[in-house]
């Protein structure tokens, strides 16, 4: 269980980003964060992986605190190094038992290439078998749908609800709720600080 | 418009100058005020003042093609030349007031007309694909390497061959090590993603040292045979090409800690730009080396607690 208590996150020491938030997201499901911009989510997400300072509250994971060694972040924007092929990036991700070739059938990218050639949907392709290579126990992905065609998006789901049954949890943000009504387990509305609704899996087939 | 955008040059220019901060502003104007100096000292010289044009035009010339604001200008304003033309001839300032205070009127005329050139060339190179057999040799924690290599292996292998092969000579090799010694500089200009970073899973510190051993290694086996032939002909010299080497070592692990020290992901820091200069510096003015040893220590642990913030979890 990842238990998020009483959150307060605040840019500039007055705006509250994140004002107050309790979660408990269950383990070996899906958790969809939907909200408008600016809402929090990729705060949220930034916390969880400890790359924003939080102003008071715990984020843990089976009750101790949340670490870096538990998960694996799929960012929105796509930066890679300039000048390496996408096999070079992916070699430097520790998991030799990760056959790099067998999943790229999936996603068919030019692995030889030097990434900077590469399309913006190749490039979040080519994040997201990085993930799959890092293979944590918990997977958060920001916005992973953007700049994606269908059948890509329908490999990624794909992959994803494999994922869970093999018992990873995952957490994944939209701003678009249909994105990921036909996903997720649970997810969290996210509107103006403190207006927060929770959709369980019967309610977010129903809407 | 054209308010907007001195506006915005002046706002890119203050956040630029904060960031930098008041103690590193003080040694970018010394560094700025030292090499005005030679400026002026050289543009009165003849044939000297040839060479100060040639290596500040090309200066020009490569801000010109590499510079990634064409797009924005292109699209945002019709005169968009004449507003590359005024940039560049502010950047030109120091050499046009050298050169008008020694009188060289025809060679400023000739640099003008060189800047208007400059504005109207508009290429790009052309990235390959250079998967070569070296690549797959160098592991993939030095992802720098490989993707330097990448970038000037056509010029790098044969320069290695020809000096390797001319050893003989008594310049040959220290000038190989010399050139070889600063193409490595430039693989540590860029900051990588904060994701190829975690990627290493290991703490700041060993994170720290695996990335100066790599530097060593690759850049040690590129360096021990032109020392090694270097000794078989002049034995007598032995230790120049070894001075040299430990020279170029100590301002690549400066080059290494400078980088995370100033760490900013996917973006080239002004901060590594100026202490990098002068560890460059440092290469051609030997006595300025102590100071980069001293840095080093200090950045040594600035990158410590920088490299923390991402790998905390691994400590």
């Amino acid at each position: 269980m990842i238990t998020i208590k009483d959150l307060n996150i605040a840019y500039n020491s007055r705006v509250k980003v994140i004002d107050s938030l309790s979660l408990s997201l269950k383990e070996d499901n899906i958790h969809g964060i939907v909200g408008l911009n600016g809402a929090g989510k990729t705060t949220l997400l930034n916390a969880i992986f400890g790359l924003k300072d939080i102003d008071s509250g715990v984020i843990t994971y089976k009750g101790e605190k949340i670490s870096k060694r538990d998960l694996a972040y799929l960012v929105s924007e796509n930066f890679f190094y300039s000048n390496i092929t996408g096999r070079e990036y992916l070699g430097l991700f520790k998991n030799k038992a990760f056959s790099i070739d067998l999943w790229n059938e999936l996603f068919m990218l030019p692995l030889d290439k030097i990434v900077d050639d590469y399309s913006t949907g190749m490039k979040k392709k080519l994040a997201l078998l990085a993930l799959l290579k890092q293979d944590k126990p918990i997977m958060v992905l920001d916005e992973p749908f953007n700049g994606l065609d269908l059948e890509t998006c329908r490999v990624i789901r794909a992959v994803l609800l494999r994922l869970k049954n093999k018992g990873k949890t995952i957490i994944i943000t939209s701003h678009i709720i249909e994105s990921l009504t036909n996903l997720c387990d649970q997810i969290q509305l996210f509107g103006k600080r403190s207006h927060r609704i929770q959709l369980r899996r019967t309610r977010v087939c129903r809407i | 418009m054209i308010d907007a955008f001195i506006s915005l040059r002046g706002s890119q220019l203050w956040r630029e100058i904060k960031e930098i901060g008041f103690f590193r502003i003080l040694i970018l104007g010394g560094l700025i005020g030292f090499l005005f100096f030679i400026l002026f000292k050289q543009t009165d010289v003849f044939p000297n003042v040839y060479s100060v044009l040639s290596i500040y035009l090309l200066f020009i010339l490569l801000i010109q093609l590499i510079r990634q604001d064409k797009l924005f200008l292109k699209t945002h304003f019709r005169q968009y030349k004449l507003i590359c033309l005024s940039e560049y001839v502010i950047l030109s300032l120091p050499l046009f007031v050298c050169l008008i205070y020694h009188a060289h009127w025809l060679l400023t005329l000739v640099v003008f007309l060189s800047l208007v050139i400059i504005i109207n060339l508009n290429f790009k190179f052309k990235r390959r694909d250079r998967n070569t057999k070296i690549q797959q040799f160098i592991p993939d924690d030095s992802f720098e390497w490989k993707a330097g290599l990448r970038k000037y292996i056509l010029f790098i292998l044969p320069f290695w061959l020809i000096s390797l092969g001319t050893s003989f000579f008594i310049g040959s090799v220290p000038t190989a090590i010399f050139i070889l010694g600063i193409i490595p500089l430039f693989f540590y200009e860029k900051s990588e993603p904060y994701q190829m970073i975690l990627a290493y899973e290991l703490s700041s510190i060993r994170f720290l040292w695996r990335k100066i051993s790599l530097q060593l290694v690759l850049f040690s086996m590129i360096c021990i045979p032109l020392i090694i032939a270097f000794i078989f002909f002049h034995v007598e010299n032995w230790y120049v090409p070894i001075v040299e080497y430990l020279i170029f070592t100590s301002v690549h692990i400066y080059f290494i800690l400078t980088k995370y020290a100033f760490y900013k992901p996917n973006s080239k820091s002004a901060s590594t730009v100026i202490y990098g200069s002068i560890g460059g510096i440092a290469i051609l003015i030997p006595f300025l080396l102590p100071v980069v040893w001293l840095l080093s220590v200090w950045f040594y642990f600035k990158s410590k607690n920088k490299l923390n913030v991402y790998l905390n979890d691994y400590n």
